[in-house]
């Protein structure tokens, strides 16, 4: 176990430095250093006010998206559960097309129009759970996810192709997702929404390992069922909510990673959840790296390099668990 | 008394029939009850409302003297210890970390489990006779054994009372035998037991006291010998019955054909009635 | 479906009755007498005949609206773009959409003995299916400014306006040239950011970049050969430019986010606003366009 510990934190450590030293303009460690130290040098600016806040904030946004799907796979009892399906990504699409589309001038309209779209559709996704009599009822969840998404989506496209405002069309762009305009300002916003969801996750450990086992043993066993799953969905939705209104729709970390971790360790969440929280932030540091290297100087979106990665990856984890 | 229903009423749908109706149950401490009927009976309603997972319409439902309803979901799980019909093992536990799962209800939110824990996990796993299973993995583990893993679970709550629905569904005649010797066991050793099974004969030969339910009423309650009769057995099950005695005086329950004789004395002999 | 064959059937009437009457007529104000067939190549590679100068033309490309007008065939054009506004005469045009998959049933309404496609793949079929239905139809590139005088001889030829183009493409060289001596000597760096959530540039090759060039700037990501991209704000800082290019009005909402300040010509307050739409596009404003854009690189505002 300690072995582990070491191990994992020496890849947060790697995974850092290399998020800060690599980019559109690879910088050496040296140069790193004496940036977010002394503040001296002409790339000290570039460091500590573009890379340093960017790596933070994909570390935690990485977190924050593996947490919320570990718990949703938990609480749905199905391992394919993604925190975008509850219609978050096509209602948070909506939303940012609305923003776009009525040319609000505030820099915060897109990110702040694409959570309330997120929440919007996670909101209906719960009503419509309910209003069959099953609450929460992990396939009617899943269907009624699917249901919203397709209905966000279509309006989204609707006013995609019927909108004259510039820029309607970028809207695509910046769904993709990106990290190229974080800053300490949006990790601070971001890191404000996360915490409480996050830690009430956390509290919510042991009874996530009871619910996995099934409504009925989990009441047996002390779990109040009710409480746990409505507690679960508010603070995925947060949480999921808040990254896309943060970098846009990052797919594929709420799915591969708590289950890359599954394989390794017990599937207990007191320790699975942090460890998915470490793992998962490497990963989109990582994926962010990739994203900003691999066609330098331009960008590519961070949810496609995510996607590209994630499918391979979680077809070899199908593989090996199926075996 | 544990658990007690008092003449109570389950209706699932409003304005639907009653899927149980002015019935009583009770077990006490060092108490086996075996619950039988035919099926649809009202079983397993009377077991979900003795846990308060089906609210009663009339009359009243205790656990250790209050009601029901006002146990919140933790407390009751240390005080009562459910073994359900049939449980997939979804998860690739080890078996020790299932078992702990019945200390949750001990544990808080983030504390570690204590030696008190560790304790009360190791000597479930002994009285269930599966403590070199531990290290395995639920999903490797044959029908008995998951089935004990689960019993084991259920004590490691440490509750005052066992209840099982029906725990020999699919078990071969040793598990079957096996598993009412530990609950008989643990029965006596201070427990309280509640059994739903549709095994008449070994309800017969293992519980203190049986409750006949049939169409959401009570037919009988009392000893074997005193609930196992040929006459009400036929009448609720709605086939022939005979009533033989094994050895230890147990009443024991043989379903005629219709080419089987029919004889008057198709009864316990008087002289051996039930211990 | 019955619409369809009825408008093609009454295209071809007046089609037909078109070349009856223009083959008698003389030609009055510039059009010249009838040659024996125009033909064209387009830029997809097709090949296109006339048997007479276009009279009704459909043009799906602002630029050539614009170079249409120019060479004093104004008159024949019976469908425009949403996005073509110059010169304001063409408000009174019928409005046929964006010109990219335009409804080939609005563009037979119109009449159209000639129709004018952007050069992209998604106008293929629409080009195609014009054909079939006996609808002259040519895709062009209408992307850099060396495409202006090409063009502008094109139409010429096909609209029977070769000396107004002719006089189009002499002003629109000189003025060219006259427009880049007078640019500016210092080489200043200008950042194109065409948007801003995400940031994005236009890369080397493209209209602006051009303008940019000629004006005497030098396009920050002039490595970049994508005629747009993503960029991450790191990249712009890195490369320090001396000036910030936008489109947009007033002052831009980015400029005051705290992870542009990193950018010292944000800081400094050192943009490059413009307005218009003869910076969309190639077309004769273009010597003008390049000229103001030097005027300001000279004196950027804030």
């Amino acid at each position: 176990m300690s072995v582990r510990i070491v191990l994992l934190t020496l890849l947060v450590f790697a995974c850092v430095l290399l998020g800060l030293s690599a980019g559109a303009v690879p910088l050496p460690l040296t140069a790193v250093w004496s940036g977010l130290i002394s503040g001296q040098g002409p790339e000290a600016g570039i460091v500590r006010d573009l890379r340093a806040p960017r790596v933070v904030l994909a570390f935690l946004v990485g977190g924050s998206l593996a947490v919320s799907g570990a718990a949703l796979q938990a609480m749905i009892r199905n391992p394919l559960a993604e925190p975008y399906l509850l219609g978050l990504s096509s209602g948070a699409g909506l939303g940012a097309v609305i923003a776009i589309a009525s040319e609000a001038a505030s820099p915060w309209a897109i990110p702040l129009a694409a959570f309330l779209g997120a929440l919007a559709a996670v909101a209906l996704v719960y009503r419509l759970s309910v209003v069959s009599g099953r609450r929460l009822d992990p396939h009617v969840l899943l269907l009624s996810g699917v249901v919203v998404g397709a209905f966000a989506g279509a309006l989204m496209s609707a006013i995609m192709v019927l909108s004259d405002a510039p820029g309607v069309r970028n809207a695509f762009l910046w769904l993709l997702g990106g990290f190229g305009t974080a800053s300490w300002r949006a990790l601070a916003v971001f890191s404000a929404y996360a915490v409480l969801p996050l830690g009430v996750l956390l509290f919510h450990a042991r009874s996530l390992d009871l619910l996995a086992l099934g409504d009925e043993p989990a009441r047996h066993l002390g779990a109040e069922v009710d409480r746990v799953r409505r507690l679960v969905y508010v603070c995925t939705a947060l949480l999921t909510a808040a990254s896309v209104a943060t970098c846009g729709i990052v797919g594929f970390v709420g799915l591969v990673v708590p289950h890359a971790v599954r394989i390794t360790v017990r599937p207990l969440h007191r320790s699975l959840l942090p460890l998915v929280f470490l793992v998962g932030g490497c990963f989109l540091v990582i994926a962010d790296v990739v994203s900003r290297t691999v066609v330098r100087p331009l960008e590519l979106p961070v949810g496609v390099i995510t996607a590209l990665v994630g499918v391979p990856l979680f077809a070899l984890l199908l593989r090996r668990t199926l075996a | 008394m544990i658990l007690a229903a008092r003449d109570i009423a389950v209706r699932y749908r409003a304005g639907g029939p009653l899927a149980l109706n002015r019935v009583s149950c009770e077990v006490g401490r060092a108490q086996l009850v075996a619950v039988v009927g035919p099926n649809g009976s009202g079983k397993t309603t009377l077991l979900r409302a003795l846990l308060g997972l089906v609210p009663v319409e009339q009359g009243l439902v205790l656990v250790d003297g209050r009601p029901v309803g006002q146990w919140p979901r933790r407390l009751l799980a240390r005080t009562v210890g459910v073994v359900a019909q049939q449980e997939e093992a979804l998860l690739p536990l080890r078996v020790a970390d299932a078992v702990m799962m019945g200390r949750y209800a001990h544990l808080g939110a983030l504390s570690a489990p204590a030696e008190r824990d560790r304790a009360a996990v190791q000597s479930a796993l002994e009285r269930c006779d599966i403590s070199d299973l531990a290290d395995r993995s639920v999903d490797s583990l044959s029908g008995g054994e998951w089935k004990r893993v689960r019993v084991a679970r259920a004590l490691a709550q440490e509750p005052q009372a066992l209840v099982l629905d029906e725990p020999t569904a699919s078990l071969d005649i040793r598990h079957e035998m096996e598993l009412f010797e530990l609950v008989r066991e643990l029965v006596e050793s201070g427990l309280a037991g509640l059994v739903i099974t549709h095994h008449l004969n070994l309800a017969a030969r293992f519980a203190h006291r049986i409750v006949l339910l049939s169409r959401g009423e009570l037919v009988a309650e009392g000893t074997p010998a005193e609930v196992l009769k040929r006459e009400t057995l036929t009448r609720t099950f709605e086939w022939p019955l005979a009533i033989t005695s094994w050895r230890d005086g147990s009443p024991q329950v043989v379903p005629l054909r219709s080419s089987d004789p029919t004889s008057q004395t198709d009864e316990i002999p008087p002289r051996q009635e039930a211990p | 479906m019955g619409g369809i064959i009825y408008r093609v059937l009454l295209r071809y009437l007046s089609l037909a009755l078109g070349v009856v009457l223009s083959s008698g007529t003389s030609g009055c104000g510039t059009r010249p007498a009838v040659s024996s067939g125009i033909r064209v190549v387009d830029d997809a590679g097709d090949t296109l005949v006339l048997t007479a100068p276009a009279q009704r033309v459909v043009s799906l490309i602002p630029a050539t609206t614009e170079l249409l007008f120019a060479i004093g065939a104004g008159p024949t054009v019976v469908g425009r773009t949403q996005y073509c506004d110059y010169p304001p005469a063409v408000r009174a045009v019928r409005n046929l959409g964006d010109g990219i998959k335009p409804s080939i049933e609005a563009v037979l309404a119109t009449s159209p003995d000639l129709v004018v496609l952007y050069n992209s793949g998604q106008n293929a079929p629409v080009a195609g299916r014009l054909r079939e239905l006996g609808i002259p139809s040519l895709r062009l590139n209408t992307d850099a400014l060396s495409d202006v005088p090409r063009v502008a001889r094109i139409l010429g030829r096909l609209t029977g306006h070769r000396s107004g183009a002719d006089s189009v493409t002499a002003v629109f060289d000189t003025a060219l040239a006259h427009a880049s001596q007078s640019a500016s000597p210092r080489q200043r760096k200008v950042l194109l950011l065409v948007w801003e959530q995400p940031p994005m540039t236009i890369g080397r090759g493209s209209f602006l970049s051009e303008l940019i060039e000629r004006a005497g700037g030098q396009n920050l990501f002039a490595d970049v050969s994508a005629s747009s991209g993503v960029i991450s704000i790191e990249a712009v800082a890195a490369r320090d430019p001396d000036l910030i290019f936008t489109t947009t009005e007033g002052p831009s909402a980015f400029a005051s986010r705290p992870e542009w300040q990193v950018v010292r010509a944000v800081r400094e307050h050192r943009f490059l606003r413009v307005k218009g739409s003869e910076f969309n596009r190639p077309s004769p404003r273009s010597p003008a366009a390049i000229r103001q854009l030097a005027a300001k690189m000279r004196t950027p505002t804030p």
